[in-house]
């Protein structure tokens, strides 16, 4: 009862495989109400994967799946409609004008919008000279800030933003990061994936890393270096004597291997 | 607080807006797909006391359709697969059958646009009329042919996952249509081909459009020519959305 009012998103026990290949492997977590929670992991860990069972885009081989009270094996319109999604590589239209992109998910996400809304929220991402300009012709921090409006249109519980900073100049990243914690701030949770440990610490109220498919462990970025601040293996992989999250993700990972 | 799932209606009429400007845009690939229809108006005036006003319109409205399903569904298709834009739509509270239903009722304007322009160039130009049942009826055949032309599209963007093999298998299929379809029926290459013509996808579309063309002339011919074509549409969407991924991954 507790959890089911605490939780936005509930994964438990999610195996994905192509062909024999399993991807993911018995993956298990949640994401609270008004938390950002970041999974973190290498290339090729299954973060994509797991999301991409989650959005509804391919079907899980087990395990459920919870998306603010609605299973999305059973309600999975429902379950995509509380969602917020970027994809790792977003794409729309590339004949559509900003404007005509925005209008196409305010109507599929059943958000009405007046010219002034759509002035307004062009001009929140500092691209009101650009509404007729295509999606192709903007700039990576452009479009990142385009994607993210998308995936936040229709004001969802939860927004999945799979490696949302990757590609973009620091600027553009500080940026990025104020407007995931705006997302926080109106109580609304967001479920990240990074491959950087700046991020993870920087942003993420808890995270999971997660490498082969397996979580390897959930909590706090601070909790999760204490936990192994004194282990020798975190101790000896950490450079200029302070412990940082990425000695724990190194240390962490090279086990798992040698596992 | 409950999840409100926006209604279907909205939906389709948004993304039928999308799909639409999108297709206006492109105008200028729409334009190409006249282009062939356009030329056997005016090529074959001379050959019209001969053969008749609707084995030109026939011929004409048939390359015209597989033109458009060949190579502007297609194409479009396996773009914006290739490129996410169909993984980005269905993450989004849409069934997936939406985002089909209104590619489709773009391609269904296409056809009319298709049957029209060539109704219309071959009554100015050519001097050719048909009755106005022998019209609505064109309209009907034409839809078939269509469908026809739609599946094998659909067939070939399941098959093949790569955008520029898709473009250039589709460019393929349709020259080998336009030549073949156009020599074999003019019996330049034989009576085998002629035959084989007849039956093929190209033959069966452009045998329906002309008997439609004249009723009163409809014969069992036709009506096998009919069956052959709502077969071969049943075939080709059958494997071509068995075989279709929604991402090139
Ligand atoms: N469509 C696919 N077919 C086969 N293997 C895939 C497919 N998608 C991903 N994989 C494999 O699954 C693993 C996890 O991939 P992914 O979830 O994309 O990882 P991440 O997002 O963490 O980089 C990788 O080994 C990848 O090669
Ligand atoms: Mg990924």
């Amino acid at each position: 009862m507790d959890q089911e009012s605490t939780n936005i998103l509930t994964v438990d026990g999610l195996n994905v495989s192509y062909g024999n290949f399993q991807a993911v492997q018995n993956v298990s977590f949640d994401v609270r109400k008004g938390e950002i929670f970041g999974l973190l992991g290498p290339n090729g860990a299954g973060k994509t994967s797991t999301l991409s069972a989650i959005e509804g885009l391919l079907k899980p081989q087990s395990g459920a799946i919870i998306v603010d009270g609605n299973n999305a094996k059973e309600k999975p319109l429902h379950a995509r409609a509380s969602l917020g999604v970027q994809l790792q590589s977003t794409s729309f239209q590339p004949e559509l004008y900003v404007v005509e992109v925005l209008q196409l998910y305010a109507g599929i996400y059943g958000v009405p919008l007046s010219k002034d809304t759509l002035t307004a929220m062009l001009k929140d991402i500092n691209l009101e000279d650009s509404a007729t300009k295509k999606f192709g012709q903007l700039s990576g921090g452009q479009q990142q800030r385009v994607s993210l409006l998308i995936a936040t249109i229709h004001n969802p519980r939860l927004v999945l933003l799979d490696e949302p900073t990757s590609g973009l100049d620091p600027q553009s990243r500080r940026q990025l990061w104020e407007r995931i914690e705006a997302i926080r701030e109106k109580g609304n949770a967001v479920l990240l994936t990074t491959h950087s440990m700046e991020e993870a610490e920087a942003v993420c109220d808890r995270i999971a890393i997660i490498d082969h498919g397996k979580v390897i462990i959930i909590d706090t970025p601070q909790a999760i270096i204490d936990k192994y601040r004194n282990d020798p293996e975190v101790i000896s992989v950490s450079r200029r004597g302070k412990i940082t999250l990425e000695d724990v993700f190194i240390a962490l990972t090279g086990k798992a291997i040698r596992a | 607080m409950e999840t409100v799932i926006p209604k279907t209606s909205v939906v389709l009429s948004t993304l039928l807006r999308a799909d639409f400007t999108t297709q206006w845009r492109n105008r200028r690939a729409v334009m190409l797909t006249l282009i062939v229809p356009v030329i056997i108006l005016v090529s074959w005036k001379g050959l019209i006391p001969t053969f008749g006003g609707p084995f030109a319109l026939s011929n004409s409205i048939t390359i015209g359709l597989f033109a458009s399903g060949l190579m502007g569904y297609s194409n479009t298709v396996a773009r914006d697969r290739d490129k996410g834009i169909f993984q980005r739509l269905r993450v989004a509270p849409v069934p997936s059958w939406a985002i089909m239903a209104s590619r489709l009722m773009v391609q269904l304007a296409m056809i009319l646009l298709i049957t029209t322009a060539v109704f219309i160039i071959g009554k100015d130009y050519d001097g050719i009329t048909l009755t106005p049942i022998a019209y609505i009826l064109t309209y009907f055949t034409a839809i078939i042919g269509g469908a026809v032309s739609l599946s094998l599209g659909q067939m070939i963007v399941g098959w093949i996952k790569n955008p520029e093999t898709v473009n250039s298998t589709t460019r393929l299929v349709y020259l080998a249509f336009i030549i073949i379809g156009m020599f074999g029926e003019l019996n330049q290459l034989g009576e085998a081909v002629h035959n084989a013509v007849q039956w093929s996808p190209y033959g069966t579309v452009k045998t329906i459009l002309a008997a439609g063309m004249e009723p009163e002339r409809w014969n069992s011919n036709a009506s096998i020519a009919l069956l052959a074509a709502i077969l071969y549409t049943i075939v080709f969407a059958t494997l071509g959305i068995k075989w279709f991924k929604w991402n090139t991954k």
